[in-house]
């Protein structure tokens, strides 16, 4: 825990960093509040009348059905949390399990295995894959999730690797394996603890590219399939915004952006927290 | 010699595998064609006839097999969609996807460097932060709301109304930039963030090595430290960066440019293939991408050579 503490003191001092905190927890509180049904929970109900502006009742007016702009965004919360944290979690954990797995028997066939599927996944262009993938699943709501995770896990894996291979001729990883403890043991106790900052970025970073990720997908017809989206409220913009109706592109836009400034403010304060040498800053 | 055929035998391997890959999701999970060739009320026999003719009643590997044979005999085939032959078709894409995104991809390369210098040369300083500042914001910043922020800004009423909102009629040079302003703005502020950040980092590396310190005791002046120093020093980094990412921004960023603004290049070509189950059209474009990632990795270990003797 001790690791911990100096985290969050490194954190405490950096502004920037503990800003992109605050906007992030804020984030969080509103998804809750959507998820738990205090919030947003008129986004699909069409009262008013077509492309009302904004005003006290509507706050950012309505779209072209009538449903109440600044609700649809609020719920979005919702689905940008679910997108993120399932993307990011999953991603992290399969790059640490695979670049463990090849960190750990560096040069051997597990290791070239795990390189060759992460160049032959690099190698094919990001959109065309998860467009292929979710064009394979078609119909499965997870298929946008599923071709991100695929895609997502090899730059944690390619650190993480590095990073154990890095450990493994550490003293405590070779008295570990001296005493006889089996190597799964060694490698879920002793060494991916230690590459937990590691991760902790990498899961911010896939975090805002999932996010990222689910705009352009639904742009294309590829991405949400039920609900709403930041990404649906642009795709539906596009062709408003020629006629000059921007509440929908304005709304999605702020707070699209704001959540990834946030973000990517607390990334780079946990990356100069965990390693003040490298700082960006 | 050892290392080039390392890297060729590397290359095979990867070009199996991304073939692999894609048939796997793009065919043999792909869409069903039968029913989009034949008419309505089809007999079992024309369904029968339609199906052999596809390949779809063949095994898995002999598929596959077939699959790689297209490949290296390099029959493309014709469009299922068009009836246009594949390698026509790719002839009178690649050249608008080129000219349309060259540009951007060297401008925000270069933008990239010189903002990156700039930051890592006064490195902590307001001049740095603000560089470094605006660099994080333009990474928060989906492509798709600067591309609908630029279209507005320049091309409806609503702003200057300078460019055409979308299409590509150009037949020579005023039109040709009439009509590629706007994605180009576009794929600069997209990338311009990722760029300068990368650079930066490079180049505050480079700043800090000890041969630095030295050649700033003995008196060499900021100009010749950046140029003779850091940035020789850099050419691996830079290279690296830049030649990867050709085949991602030329295939996605494309994708989306092309798809937003219905322009007739390889990336709205390979969309509308993948969303119709065009397997000729994919098998194509899948393999380019492959075999152009291998050139560039043959392509980057000769230019390493050239520019860190270290390697060679």
């Amino acid at each position: 825990m001790a690791a911990v503490q100096r985290l969050w003191f490194r954190l405490r001092g950096d502004r920037a960093g503990m800003a992109g905190l605050v906007i992030v927890a804020v984030f969080a509180l509103l998804a809750l509040g959507v998820w738990f049904g205090l919030l947003g929970q008129e986004w699909a109900a069409a009262n008013g009348g077509r492309w009302e502006p904004a005003g006290p009742q509507y706050w950012f007016g309505t779209n072209v059905l009538g449903q109440d702009i600044f609700e649809r965004s609020l719920y979005s919360v919702r689905t940008a949390f679910e997108i993120g944290l399932v993307v990011a979690l999953l991603s992290t954990a399969l790059g640490a399990a695979l670049g463990a797995l090849a960190g750990w028997y560096s040069h051997g066939w597990i290791d070239a295995s795990v390189l060759w599927l992460k160049g032959v996944l690099d190698s094919i262009p990001f959109y065309l894959f998860v467009a292929a993938v979710a064009f394979a699943l078609q119909g499965q709501p997870w298929a946008m999730h599923v071709a991100m995770i695929a895609t997502f896990w090899t730059g944690t894996g390619r650190l993480v690797r590095a990073e154990v291979m890095k450990l493994r001729t550490r003293e405590f990883v070779l008295a570990a394996e001296a005493i006889g403890l089996p190597d799964l043991l060694i490698l879920l106790r002793h060494v991916l603890p230690n590459t937990l900052p590691i991760l902790l970025v990498q899961a911010s970073i896939a975090f805002v590219a999932a996010i990222k990720t689910e705009v352009i997908l639904s742009f294309l017809g590829l991405g949400v399939q039920h609900g709403v989206s930041w990404g649906l409220m642009l795709a539906e913009s596009t062709q408003e915004v020629l006629a000059g109706h921007f509440n929908n592109f304005l709304a999605a836009s702020l707070m699209l952006f704001a959540l990834l400034l946030g973000f990517n403010l607390l990334a780079d304060a946990l990356q100069d927290a965990f390693d003040p040498r490298q700082a960006t800053q | 010699m050892s290392s080039a055929l390392r890297t060729i035998l590397n290359g095979l391997a990867l070009i199996l595998g991304v073939t692999f890959v894609s048939f796997l999701l793009m065919v043999w999970f792909g869409p069903d064609q039968t029913y989009t060739l034949i008419g309505k009320n089809a007999t079992a026999q024309q369904i029968a006839d339609v199906r052999h003719e596809l390949g779809y009643d063949q095994p898995f590997l002999t598929r596959y097999a077939g699959f790689l044979a297209d490949l290296a005999t390099l029959d493309l085939g014709t469009s299922n969609a068009s009836g246009e032959r594949v390698s026509r078709m790719l002839a009178r894409t690649v050249p608008v996807t080129l000219a349309l995104m060259l540009p951007g991809f060297l401008l925000g390369n270069l933008l990239g460097i010189a903002l990156g210098l700039a930051a890592a040369r006064r490195r902590g300083q307001w001049s740095d932060r603000l560089i470094s500042g605006l660099s994080v914001s333009g990474m928060s910043i989906s492509f798709l709301i600067i591309i609908i922020a630029l279209q507005v800004l320049l091309s409806t009423p609503y702003g200057l109304n300078l460019f055409p909102v979308r299409g590509w009629q150009v037949s020579d040079l005023p039109s040709y930039l009439h009509y590629v302003t706007v994605p180009t703005a576009a794929l600069v502020l997209v990338t311009l963030g990722y760029n300068t950040r990368f650079y930066r980092a490079v180049f505050v590396e480079e700043y800090g090595r000890d041969h630095i310190r030295t050649a700033r005791a003995f008196g060499a002046s900021p100009a010749v430290i950046m140029w003779r120093h850091v940035l020789k020093n850099s050419l691996v980094p830079i290279i690296t960066r830049f030649l990867f990412s050709i085949p991602l921004v030329v295939i996605s960023g494309s994708l989306l440019i092309e798809s937003y603004f219905g322009i007739p290049g390889v990336g709205k070509v390979t969309f509308e293939a993948i969303t119709s189950g065009d397997q000729p059209v994919l098998k194509a474009v899948v393999a380019l991408t492959a075999v152009a990632f291998v050139l560039i990795q043959l392509v980057a270990d000769m230019l390493y050579r050239v520019v860190d003797p270290r390697v060679a």
